[in-house]
């Protein structure tokens, strides 16, 4: 009894001590893009040719429905930034650049939340 | 008895277990470290105004909600240059606009959607592409706005307090632990005890005191619930309530360059300009101390001569018709002087004597030859004594004209190299001494250095001389005498490039590299300051409005810069101009 109390002890006091492994969130997402952090969310941005596509995270990695959000990127395309507006379409915000986006255009996607509040995430 | 004893016994563990794992539960909610979900950190002092910043690898910028204006200052991220020629678009709530050069050197973007924000809100997220001569960048750009309304509380707080009550405890609990507080521990430990203390008694059945034990338990729990309110209303040590004193929104004079309570300088874009505070990004490196001699500049051996007279006698002026002044230009082989050597009374009068025995001894021959000439043709005299008779004249002819030259030809002095005549001591009718200097031709466009090195210098050592006047001439290494003069030794170096405006003679200070070679960080002596307690500083810009001093260890390197051997890592952007101003910030 007095043993199985221990080892349960140990085992609560042992606990704290996983929950500290940081959910990194370095490299490609699981649609195959980039990821970077915008204010609460972290969004993942793939660029397929003139095609723009960013999917929205919350702070656990789940996906968050685009409802009610809206977006804007900025991108770098040779040497010039290139504006695209970004709707929800199904279970991610797309656009559609003027010209076609090289491959990991560096620059910075700006989404607004329903509530109003925006954040931005910075690729590089 | 068994009953309660049989399903009561897991209960109480249960709780107890609880108890003591619930402070470390609340750390597992918010375990997502590395970046920061919510505003940026308000600044920490009262009389800064709310701001935003962001950088990339090539810009600064900043961002000062100002009333109904945004005010933006961008500056290079490497070197501190303000930039005022730039192109600021900008995504605001409103749509994309444009920041407008102010007279100033700052950007101003007006923002009438400041005003009619959410109160609520104490953050603005803007995206701002920046065009600066063919750089291009974007950056996201965080600014923290003033607190409309509602001063007292903020958004952190608020939020706790519609949570429910175990997690506004538990919440407390973890953030005593995280702040080393020994009374959460101690709850922690007590709460252990206590069920430990509650099994035993119910393994022994009493009932009494177990219910004594859980109403202990009970008002344990409940003052730490009193705690945890307390730690959110008094909060001395947190950052976020204490920035909701922040002063007026559009008050911009209110932004002093300060020294913060972490040792940091801030110091306003604004004020930065008026110190005009440059940096450099440091990169470690190999260099090889220098020492500094004294020298002179000296002509080159081989492009420069002396004119000497060979004999001693009257100076008279080149065929030209004037002797060369200084300055002036000469080709090798050209004339500058006439030596006339005097000739002697009794010279003179060994000459004459000579000269009339020449005379006499001429007209002799002459009237021999003639006689010859006639007689020749008859066969009377042969042809042979003819010829000899005429060869003799000649030669008497010759040595008389020889004793009237040397009579008048004076020696011609002319120049050795081309150059310009640095010296001129030649006076028309002057009597020079055999061997005296009469004039001095230096070519301008070669001249070495003579330096006094008590040091053996390396053959391959690179050098440059420093001038008064704080021009520096690179030199290369000619050669060292092994005699010494004035205990050193003399080092020769060729001056290379320009030397426009250079005389002989002038001092200069010769800075030439030893063979020992020291590794660090080179430094313009003017960024390291002495701090108050007499440490060496250098100020290091660690983000765009802030300063830290960091304590270093420097060694001498050149005239113009030192080494820092310790104290600063590689990449650090350290403050190389302005340093002395902004040690002044109190």
């Amino acid at each position: 009894m007095l043993q199985r109390l221990l080892t349960a002890g140990t085992l609560a006091i042992a606990l704290p001590f996983c929950a500290h492994q940081a959910c990194a969130h370095e490299g490609t997402g699981e649609k195959g893009g980039r990821l970077a952090d915008a204010g609460p969310y972290h969004i993942e941005l793939v660029t397929r040719d003139r095609r723009v596509e960013v999917w929205v995270y919350d702070a656990q990695e789940k996906p968050v429905s685009p409802a009610g959000f809206k977006g804007t990127a900025i991108l770098v395309v040779g040497g010039k930034p290139a504006r695209i507006v970004l709707a929800p379409a199904e279970a991610r915000l797309a656009g559609e650049a003027a010209v076609a986006l090289g491959t990991n255009p560096k620059g910075v996607v700006q989404i607004t939340g329903p509530d109003g509040a925006a954040a931005s995430g910075k690729f590089n | 008895m068994v009953p309660f004893r049989s399903t009561a016994a897991p209960r109480a563990r249960a709780v107890a277990l609880a108890l003591l794992a619930l402070p470390f539960l609340a750390t597992l909610a918010s375990a997502h470290e590395g970046h920061d979900h919510g505003a940026p950190p308000p600044p920490v002092s009262k009389t800064i105004a709310p701001r935003g910043e962001a950088a990339s690898a090539a810009f600064e910028l900043v961002a000062i909600p100002g009333g109904d204006a945004l005010v933006l200052y961008l500056d290079r991220f490497a070197t501190g240059e303000p930039i005022t020629d730039a192109l600021l678009e900008v995504e605001t709530p409103a749509g994309p606009a444009t920041a407008h050069p102010a007279p100033d050197g700052s950007y101003r973007l007006p923002a009438p959607w400041l005003a009619t924000r959410d109160p609520k809100d104490d953050h603005l997220d803007l995206v701002v592409t920046v065009t600066a001569s063919g750089d291009l960048d974007v950056l996201p750009l965080t600014v923290a706005l003033p607190r409309a309304a509602d001063p007292a509380r903020s958004g952190h707080a608020a939020e706790r307090q519609d949570g429910h009550w175990l997690h506004r405890l538990t919440e407390g609990l973890s953030e005593r632990l995280s702040a080393r507080d020994p009374g959460a521990g101690l709850a922690a430990a007590g709460g252990f005890v206590l069920g430990l203390a509650a099994m035993g008694l119910m393994r022994a059945g009493r009932r009494a005191p177990v219910l004594a034990v859980l109403v202990l338990a009970a008002t344990l729990v409940l003052g730490a619930t009193a705690f945890a309110h307390d730690a959110q209303r008094g909060s001395v040590d947190h950052p976020e309530v204490r920035a909701a004193f922040v002063p007026k929104p559009t008050d911009l004079a209110a932004d002093l360059a300060q020294r913060l309570a972490d040792g940091a300088v801030f110091v306003p874009k604004p004020t930065q300009r008026l110190l005009s505070l440059r940096t450099q990004v440091v990169a470690e490196g190999a260099f090889r101390r220098t020492v500094s001699l004294p020298g002179r500049i000296i002509p080159d051996p081989n492009a420069s001569g002396v004119v000497q007279s060979s004999v001693g006698g009257r100076l008279a002026p080149p065929p030209s018709g004037t002797f060369p002044r200084l300055g002036t230009r000469v080709r090798p082989g050209e004339a500058l002087a006439l030596v006339t050597p005097p000739v002697q009374r009794v010279d003179l009068s060994d000459m004459r004597q000579r000269q009339g025995e020449l005379d006499q001894q001429i007209a002799i021959v002459q009237r021999r030859v003639d006689r010859y000439q006639k007689l020749s043709p008859s066969g009377a005299v042969s042809q042979v004594q003819l010829d000899e008779a005429q060869d003799e004249l000649k030669g008497l002819k010759d040595r008389r004209t020889a004793l009237d030259r040397l009579r008048q030809e004076p020696e011609v002095l002319t120049a050795p190299v081309g150059g310009v005549i640095a010296e001129a001591a030649a006076v028309a009718g002057q009597m020079a001494a055999p061997g005296q200097m009469v004039f001095q031709i230096v070519d301008p466009d070669r001249l070495w250095v003579e330096g006094l090195s008590f040091d053996a210098l390396m053959p391959a050592s690179d050098a440059t001389a420093r001038l008064a006047d704080g021009r520096s001439l690179p030199l290369a290494y000619q050669g060292a005498g092994l005699a010494d003069r004035n205990q050193a030794i003399p080092v020769q170096f060729a001056i290379q490039g320009g030397t426009e405006g250079l005389r002989v003679g002038q001092f200069v200070t010769v800075l030439a590299a030893t063979d020992a070679e020291q590794r660090g960080l080179a430094l313009p002596r003017a960024s390291v300051v002495r701090s108050a307690n007499g440490q060496d500083v250098v100020y290091a810009h660690i983000a765009a409005e802030r300063y830290e001093a960091k304590p270093v260890r420097v060694a001498p390197l050149d005239g113009a810069r030192v080494l820092v051997e310790a104290g600063v890592e590689p990449g650090t952007r350290v403050v190389v101009q302005g340093a002395e101003l902004l040690d002044q910030v109190r």
